[in-house]
């Protein structure tokens, strides 16, 4: 075990909490900036992200009559802290500090976190668009963690281990499961779309047709906090799919010293990081919204469908291999 | 798919916003913008008052002699608009025999007293 | 689940403007709407009786900022023809061109808010930004961007340079470019197809029997367009056609309102190349002699109707505004049954509705606080009373 000042350093600092809100903010930047270039206009400046978030934490915070108040507080700080907590397990400049075997099914099991709030959210709004919208974001949730959990499965099935940093490792030597596993890469970007809500899978938040869905009651720093999750779940997303199927933080071969080479893998990380986000807000900005229920039909045939094949070549890959 | 294509050539270009106040919108020349009225010329007939749509117009006592169609009038009233009531339709403008009161195409820009006129 | 009654508006961030539908629903699914408009209501037709035939026409104008020419077109057409004036041919072109011009902003303007609706914000940028040119030219033509306030009686009321006919006819051919690149996305794109297409279907005998009209009704096979079947203006001697289509859902809509957008093009270019020469206006008299005309119009949205009655004086003594939107609202509650929670705004959105243009009258009850409308049956019950009193007197 390393020296616990370091242990604290890279939880807090860099790049665990503070790297992980400032990079949040910067993506949040960044997206909103593509998507109004795409649209032909000129997009917020760099600071904006930030100044949304100082604004919002100092807005009056409004109880609806007869709502929990503790549970409304307590919420947001909830899906924040599990996403947070979710991105120290992934490998952002060579191996993570707190990895251990099996972190990836830690990983994913925080990620649900924030969608479960939101429904939690909704229902105890006591207002009937936030129902709606709690009961549409867990229906969603349904449809589309089959296929998920499935195509991040499938590169542990193939490296023969169960920590994210690890399954980074096994691509340095060897290739990336971008091309070893390309159907799993577009389900699991699929697959993100709709677990962070954006479109075309925005139906929870639809802002036509229920006002602003679970999101409606969320007030002040309440809604400060759940924005941040919001952005960090976009981080700890497109980090995860990068050490999955892109190789993460790792250089294509070591490099000496030590330092230089967690440098280049960090400079890496980013580079990929910031790809899957361009890909990302180019589905965002070329897509309109779709139904929950043309989302069922969708989900259940193609998409779980695709993840199904994908496993099973991964299983026919590997028998093939063991057997030779 | 033209959707693509267009969302990939319009990174690449110019946002078509204005980017005021570096540039500013052309303004034609037809704008109806700031309300004037030209002391030399208005006879006093009071026709804008009486077309003004919304009746911002009132007359008030300013005698001058004015040079009307060749012969000398005698003004007694000449117009006081309420600028904040008026809605720029140009009825004033289109009915005024000597074209003392018009429209200007400058932007009228805001203010803070409810009562301004225009004189 | 019980059923649900989900309040969409009077405040909703769907709504451009107020309306409260109440739409009882179980589950996803809708079972009833029930409607209630009349919260735009302004008193324009009684104010229009106070004012005479100069002052009038900018508050008839402003009934609404998107058909405001429709609005003041079709209550000069009215007291023109009751006056018996023929106005001269440059006024009818010059007319016509800004007729189009609106129809042109105004369907640019719905297909952005339709795929706004629908979550496609990028459409909505993009529309909207070409829309900026058909603005450019009514600014440059009339002087503001709405409310252009060209219409008075016995004419218009400022010619248009060559300059300005130029500048107009050189946005042209980007403009048509732009709608057939429209044209092909809402033909391609996989999104706007599953939402649009087999949503809110009307059929062609629903369309008849509930008075749909506008687009609305062309898209359910309904072929009828005011500027072909009662025409005006200059729609007989340019050379123009109708666009239908048969499928009645949100989908043949948009293609209605699209080709009708290409149809407005060819009608602008027509009128701006053969613009006649001569005057703009003739002198109109200041007072109208008796009578009563229904004045009709092609709006954007539909066929606008105004009755108008004078009475020899220089004021109406009574003008009454039918709207399109007004004649859509059924067929809306009519196709919101059975559908999808989803799909409110996209088929509210189909028919185009303009709520300022729409007025009714709400009857209030400030004791128990309730608020109603009058049904047909009491309506007939009170003509019957009057009709009875007038008699005896």
């Amino acid at each position: 075990m390393t020296d616990p000042l370091l242990t604290i350093l890279y939880i807090l600092v860099f790049p665990g909490f503070v790297f992980l809100l400032m990079y949040s903010l910067f993506f949040e930047f960044l997206d909103r900036r593509i998507t109004a270039r795409m649209q032909n206009r000129v997009g917020p400046p760099f600071f904006q992200p930030c100044a949304d978030v100082v604004k919002m934490l100092g807005k009056e915070v409004i109880d609806p009559d007869g709502v929990d108040r503790r549970i409304f507080d307590a919420a947001p700080l909830v899906a924040l802290a599990a996403v947070m907590t979710a991105f120290l397990c992934i490998p952002v400049g060579g191996n993570s500090i707190v990895r251990f075997q099996g972190d990836l099914i830690l990983v994913l099991y925080l990620l649900t976190i924030p969608t479960i709030v939101l429904f939690l959210l909704g229902w105890l709004s006591r207002n009937v668009f936030s129902a709606i919208g709690g009961i549409r974001a867990v229906t969603q949730l349904f449809i589309y963690e089959v296929p998920f959990f499935l195509v991040m499965l499938a590169p542990a099935l193939m490296a023969g281990t169960w920590s994210v940093s690890e399954i980074a490792h096994w691509q340095q030597e060897n290739a990336w499961f971008l091309l070893l596993q390309p159907i799993g890469f577009v389900v699991a970007l699929v697959c993100l779309q709709a677990k962070l809500e954006r479109t075309p899978f925005d139906i929870p938040e639809a802002e036509t047709e229920i006002v602003a869905g679970p999101w409606t009651e969320l007030t002040g720093r309440r809604l400060a906090l759940m924005h941040l999750a919001k952005d960090a779940s976009l981080v700890t997303g497109s980090a995860l799919i990068a050490a999955l199927y892109l190789g993460g933080p790792m250089t294509p071969w070591v490099i000496l010293p030590v330092w230089l080479g967690w440098a280049a893998g960090f400079f890496l990380f980013l580079v990929k990081t910031l790809a899957i986000l361009l890909v990302l807000s180019s589905i965002k900005v070329a897509t309109g919204r779709i139904r929950i229920d043309q989302l069922n039909a969708i989900g259940w045939k193609y998409i779980t469908g695709a993840a199904l094949v994908q496993i099973a070549l991964v299983l026919v890959m590997n028998f093939w291999q063991v057997g030779i | 798919m033209s959707v693509l294509y267009e969302m990939v050539k319009n990174l690449l270009a110019r946002p078509f916003t204005i980017l005021y106040p570096s540039e500013k919108v052309p303004i034609p020349a037809a704008f109806r913008g700031r309300v004037a009225i030209n002391d030399d010329t208005c006879i006093g007939c009071s026709k804008c008052s009486l077309v003004c749509s919304v009746q911002c117009i009132s007359m008030a006592d300013s005698p001058k002699e004015i040079e009307f169609k060749g012969k000398k009038v005698q003004r007694k009233k000449k117009p006081r608009l309420n600028l904040f009531r008026c809605i720029r339709c140009g009825l004033c403008e289109r009915h005024c025999p000597t074209g003392a009161i018009h429209l200007k195409n400058e932007l009228s820009e805001s203010g803070t007293d409810r009562d301004m006129v225009v004189t | 689940m019980a059923n649900v009654i989900v309040p969409i508006g009077p405040h909703h961030p769907a709504l451009k403007e107020p309306v409260n539908f109440r739409i009882v629903a179980d589950g996803e699914r809708i079972v009833r709407l029930e409607l209630d408009l009349s919260y735009n209501h302004r008193g324009i037709e009684k104010a229009a009786e106070q004012r005479d035939f100069i002052r009038v026409l900018p508050l008839l104008e402003r009934v609404c900022g998107i058909c405001s020419h429709s609005h003041s077109t079709v209550f000069v057409k009215g007291i023109e023809e009751i006056m018996e004036l023929e106005i001269p041919p440059r006024a009818r072109f010059i007319r016509t061109i800004i007729a189009e011009l609106e129809r042109m902003h105004s369907h640019l303007l719905w297909l952005g808010v339709a795929a706004h609706e629908v979550g496609f914000n990028t459409l909505f940028m993009w529309t909207w930004r070409d829309r900026e040119a058909v603005q450019d030219t009514l600014e440059e033509m009339s002087g503001n961007r709405v409310h252009y306030g060209m219409n008075e009686v016995g004419g218009i009321r400022r010619d248009l340079t060559p300059s300005e006919v130029n500048a107009a006819l050189a946005r042209l051919p980007h403009l048509e470019e732009r709608i057939r690149e429209y044209a092909k996305m809402v033909n391609d794109q996989e999104t706007l197809l599953i939402r649009f297409k087999g949503v809110g279907k009307l059929s062609r005998d629903e369309a008849l029997a509930y008075g749909a009209v506008g687009p609305t009704a062309r898209a359910s096979g309904v072929d009828y367009d005011i500027r072909r079947d009662d025409p005006y203006l200059a729609y007989t001697v340019v050379p123009w056609n109708v666009v239908t289509d048969t499928s009645g859902d949100v989908y043949g809509r948009t293609r209605v309102r699209i080709g009708e957008l290409q149809e407005s093009i060819k009608i602008v270019r027509h009128c701006l190349e053969n613009l006649p020469e001569g005057p703009i206006r003739v002198n109109a008299p200041k007072t109208a002699p008796k009578g009563e005309i229904l004045s009709r119009y092609e709006a954007p949205r539909g066929e606008l109707a105004h009755f108008i009655r004078t009475n020899g004086t220089d004021k109406v003594e009574r003008v009454d505004i039918r709207t399109p939107t007004l004649a859509n609202w059924t067929s809306v509650a009519l196709c919101l049954v059975n559908q999808n929670l989803a799909d409110i705004p996209v088929i509210v959105a189909a028919i185009d509705p303009c709520l300022s243009c729409t007025s009714r009258i709400t009857v209030v009850n400030p004791k128990d606080r309730t608020t109603g409308i009058v049904t047909f049956d009491e309506l007939r019950k009170q003509s019957h009373l009057r009709a009875s009193m007038q008699e005896r007197r």
